[in-house]
């Protein structure tokens, strides 16, 4: 409507207006136009069926008439063929004929041919003279009429030859010399004799070269007296357009309408605009308008040379049509009644017209009232829009003013209402904020000042490696100048070599890509990566100090750690880097492990030291007392005391370096987990007290690991007799076994008092032990440590204290057990008998 | 000269034999139509009658009054247009028709004194008394010989009475019917058999 505005705002408005006069329209138009098209199709429908049977009436109307016509010179025909004159002549030529030889007929006859054909004046006075055509020539003047029964002066001249045959088909009685002489193998003449039975027979119209026109025949038999046979044929000639066109010419309807006679071959035989003898211009159409039926069809063609569809109406000469060609099936007439679909159709095309024009009248209506319809709406709608963009900048001052008394109007109402709760909430919202921002400064204060405050030198470093923030600490630990941070590089604070440095910015990018710090340790700086954590959180746990990394700057030694600060309000995020100085603590470290490792020597050599001393005194002792003994029984039997002390010191010895008891093979084989843990428990119930003692089983099942049995059984063996004797023979035992994909977790949990956590750490110490002297090496969990780090297996101890311990074994399992291996699995373990093994 | 005598004996022998061959057959022929049976005309016509009219009532009973009154088709003057049945009375004219141009001689035809087409209206003296005298007396057959010529031809005519009420409705309705006040067995006319006479 006005697309030259540029105005974003007006397009969006006519868009609104315009999508409402189109609605309108489309509203308005699409069903006027269904309603036109149907009105059209209805209109044009029902106009051809009222019209198709009116031209089928008037079709078959004609074609009574055309049959009265025929039957009527039929009737006048046969008045000549039933006069008795001429049927005695007949009679009389016919016997004298039958009396003849065939030569003296057949000459007589060529005589009279050559005669008749040469105009021999004798011949000619024979069949033109005699009194057969004289009588001939009085009926067809009138004079042998009745009073009322003349005939008309267009039948008189519409007949072009008049004569009679005999049987033979020879001419003998003519009006005129234009007739052929002989006739016997013309069709007519044919169907007019019968075999002498006689019939009439009507001829289809053709081109007479005679008489040089488009003629129709009636042949009529004369039969004799009696009406026995055939005496003579009379055959009359008759031009088609004179003798039919008075009879249909006159019937015309409207410009075009008007009737026409066809025969079965579709040619006209007589129409007001197409000339007689001319087939229909479209053969297709004879099928269609020729059957024996009265009728009307829609056509393709009009037959008159038009190619527009066409209302025929059409209908068969009933009674004549018998006699054309002999039979109703050989041939039979037609009539055809035809307008042109123009002029058929002008009225309904006249209505569509002006309804079109009075649609696009009411089309124009319609958008005329269409654009003020939508213009009422729109208008309070772009003011609306208006107050909302105001609204939005805060400017709203007078309050909408819409008095549609609509929709519109609450929704202005609504606005108003908005604006004034809008314009309250931004009142109080102005002093919140300047709170909310002192707050917010304060905050910043003192975080700078916590800081500042902590002991460790804190870098912020964006994403150039720009030095950002640098708390005191870092400003005095590297010589930073406060106040030129922002662009300071990172590395212009570190005093590092290339190598570390190189290290250091391939961590600082790692941090910056997946938010991940790396807190590997140096060495391994392709190896895992853990999850970036806020340096300030306490570790949970102890933390491993092989996992810290580590730099030198200038003699002091750093731990550090990156961290990442995810940037809020779409700031960039931040890497962190905290520092701690650990000059101090690798000292103390190194010391630390120095007086661990001395501790342990002591608390081993004593260990063994007192191991060894009972027997070496017993030994000493025994010694002495053999010394100053004479009995030599006393002797021997201090000497094998003296060998079961020797034996005590070589186990003793034995337990510390983990060798096994009895020296089997070192071929590992299948065992059943499950059974040497209930071997083990079942030795050991025998020869310890356990009646207060209740265990309870959870397995896996049979679980197969590679292991020398009676180890991984002594193993067990030490591991409960800690468990039974933490829990001085009473309470539950709980031993189960689950199953990983890769290895089998044997756990044995007892209801003990616990281990306390100072002793956790040294729990596989050799000859650390909690029990009395004597009672325990002190080797038992070492020696099963070893063996189940031999396996392949970890054992690991969790506790509290007051709540139980339980030990964890893991071993790994036989990947795939095949039966062999099952079998010898279950050989080896029924092979492996229980065998107490001191702890 | 005996030349002569012996061409004379030789012609003479020949002529004998000729004859004999001659003469002999026609003997035989003769001795055989002497002795094969004829019919007179009248019992000609009589079966040929018998014929006609258990045909036309085979047609008028079972197949048009039958089929009619079943509703499955009517029996119609234009039953070529109207996909009819033909009435009885062409049934006859047309088999009639037929017959005649079968070449066999026998000509029959139905005619009466109030044809509803005039060709059927009687065609010699014959025809028309008989008509008359069988209105009358329908019982016998009218019979009598007629020439052409010099054809003599034997003809019987038998009366022709309304057998149905499609007779009736046809003749009492048409158009072109001079009488119209026909009843059921009312003698409408007559059967023409026509035999030629050798």
């Amino acid at each position: 409507m006005n697309p030259a505005r540029p105005s974003s705002r007006a397009e969006t408005r006519w868009g609104l207006q315009l999508k409402l006069i189109l609605s309108m329209l489309l509203v308005g138009v699409v069903p006027l136009m269904v309603g036109l098209g149907l009105a059209f199709w209805q209109g044009s429908r029902e106009i051809q069926v009222v019209n198709g049977e009116s031209f089928k009436a008037l079709a078959e109307e004609t074609a009574r008439k055309i049959d009265v016509l025929m039957s009527d010179e039929v009737t006048r025909t046969s008045r000549i063929a039933v006069d008795p004159s001429i049927i005695l002549e007949l009679e009389q030529r016919r016997d004298a004929l039958l009396g003849m030889t065939e030569d003296e007929r057949r000459r007589a006859m060529d005589k009279l041919a050559s005669g008749w054909e040469a105009k021999d004046t004798a011949a000619v006075q024979t069949v033109t003279g005699g009194k057969m055509a004289g009588l001939i020539q009085e009926y067809l003047s009138g004079a042998k009429s009745e009073a009322d029964q003349l005939i008309p002066q267009v039948v008189r001249s519409a007949t072009k030859m008049l004569y009679i045959t005999d049987i033979e088909g020879n001419l003998v009685a003519a009006l005129t010399t234009m007739p052929p002489f002989a006739n016997k193998n013309t069709v007519w003449w044919k169907g007019a004799f019968n075999r002498g039975v006689g019939q009439l027979f009507i001829e289809d119209v053709y081109f007479d070269e005679r008489a040089q026109s488009y003629v129709i025949s009636i042949s009529l038999p004369i039969m004799d007296r009696i009406r026995y046979g055939v005496v003579g044929v009379l055959h009359r000639v008759i031009d088609a357009k004179e003798l039919i066109s008075p009879s249909i010419s006159p019937i015309r309807f409207g410009k075009t309408g008007h009737v026409m006679l066809i025969d079965h071959r579709g040619i006209v035989m007589s129409c007001p605009i197409l000339p007689t003898g001319v087939p229909l211009s479209d053969a297709q159409l004879i099928p269609l308008v020729t059957p024996l039926q009265p009728g009307w069809v829609s056509a393709p063609s009009d037959g008159h040379g038009g190619q527009s569809t066409s209302l025929i109406g059409f209908a068969p000469v009933p009674e004549t049509s018998r006699a054309t060609n002999s039979d109703l099936i050989k041939g039979s007439w037609h009539t055809f009644v035809w307008q042109a679909s123009d002029e058929l159709f002008a009225p309904i095309r006249h209505l569509l017209t002006w309804m079109a024009v009075f649609s696009i009248i009411a089309v124009g209506l319609m958008t005329s009232l269409g654009y003020f319809a939508a213009h009422r709406i729109v208008m309070p709608v772009r003011r609306l829009q208006a107050a909302a963009q105001l609204i939005g900048r805060g400017e709203l001052s007078q309050p909408i003013d819409i008095q549609t008394g609509d929709e519109l109007q609450d929704l202005a109402d609504e606005f108003n209402r908005m604006n004034r709760q809008l314009e309250a909430a931004f009142a109080g919202l102005t002093d919140q904020v300047a709170v909310k921002t002192q707050q917010v400064e304060s905050l910043l204060h003192s975080t700078d000042e916590i800081l500042d405050a902590v002991p460790t030198p804190i870098i912020m470093v964006d994403h150039d490696e720009q030095v950002q923030y640098i708390n005191r600490v870092g400003r005095d630990s590297f010589h930073a100048i406060p106040t030129s941070t922002a662009s300071i590089p990172l590395f212009d604070i570190l005093p590092v070599d290339a190598a570390a440095r190189a290290h250091l910015r391939k961590e600082f990018r790692r941090a910056q890509r997946g938010g991940n710090a790396a807190t590997t340790s140096g060495t391994e700086d392709a190896a895992a990566i853990s999850t970036a954590r806020d340096p300030l959180t306490p570790v949970m746990g102890t933390a491993e100090p092989n996992n810290r990394q580590e730099i030198q700057i200038g003699s002091r030694r750093y731990h550090y750690q990156w961290f990442h600060m995810a940037g809020r309000n779409q700031g960039e995020d931040r890497i962190g880097l905290v520092f701690r100085d650990a000059t101090d603590d690798s000292l103390l470290q190194d010391q630390l492990i120095q007086a661990e490792k001395s501790g342990s020597l002591g608390t081993l050599t004593a260990g063994i030291g007192h191991e060894l001393n009972n027997p070496l005194f017993g030994i000493l002792g025994l010694g002495e007392a053999i010394e100053g003994e004479a009995d030599i029984n006393r002797v021997r039997s201090y000497a094998r005391d003296i060998v079961q002390h020797g034996r005590r010191m070589a186990e003793i010895i034995r337990d510390f370096t983990g060798v096994a008891a009895r020296e089997t093979s070192d071929q590992r084989q299948p065992v059943h987990l499950e059974r040497e843990l209930d071997q083990a428990i079942a030795t050991l119930t025998t020869s310890i007290d356990a009646s207060g003692l209740t265990i309870e089983r959870t397995y896996a099942g049979d679980t197969c690991v590679l292991a020398l049995p009676d180890q991984l059984r002594q193993a067990f063996t030490n591991i409960l007799m800690n468990a039974i004797q933490a829990m001085k023979g009473r309470g539950v035992l709980r031993l189960s076994t689950s199953l990983t994909n890769t290895s089998v977790v044997a756990t044995i949990t007892d209801s003990g008092p616990g281990i306390p956590k100072q002793h956790l750490s040294k729990i596989f110490d050799p000859f650390f032990t909690t029990k009395g002297q004597g009672e325990g090496s002190g080797l038992g969990l070492t020696v099963a440590r070893r063996i189940i780090k031999k396996f392949g297996g970890d054992i690991r101890i969790e506790s509290q204290e007051g709540s139980g311990t339980s030990c964890i074994v893991t071993l790994p399992i036989i990947p795939i057990s095949p039966p062999t291996q099952e079998a010898s699995c279950t050989e080896s373990a029924s092979r492996s008998m229980p065998q107490p093994s001191p702890s | 000269m005996h030349r002569v005598s012996v061409s004379l004996y030789a012609a003479a022998l020949t002529i004998l034999i000729y004859g004999l061959l001659w003469w002999g057959p026609s003997v035989l022929s003769a001795k055989e139509r002497s002795g094969s049976p004829g019919i007179p005309p009248e019992k000609a016509a009589a079966y040929v009658y018998a014929v006609i009219k258990a045909d036309r009532t085979l047609y008028t009973t079972e197949i048009v009054n039958r089929l009619q009154a079943k509703g499955v088709i009517t029996a119609s003057e234009h039953w070529e247009q109207e996909n009819a049945l033909m009435l009885p009375a062409q049934f006859l004219q047309h088999s009639g028709k037929l017959a005649a141009e079968n070449g066999s001689g026998v000509r029959y035809r139905l005619i009466g004194l109030w044809p509803i087409y005039r060709r059927n209206s009687p065609a010699s003296d014959l025809e028309r008394n008989a008509l008359e005298s069988l209105r009358k007396n329908p019982d016998l057959p009218v019979t009598g010989i007629i020439t052409s010529g010099r054809q003599q031809y034997f003809q019987a005519i038998y009366p022709d009475l309304a057998v149905s009420q499609a007779c009736i409705d046809c003749h009492n309705g048409h158009l072109l019917s001079p009488k119209r006040d026909f009843k059921l067995n009312d003698v409408m006319g007559g059967i023409a058999i026509t035999i030629p006479l050798e």
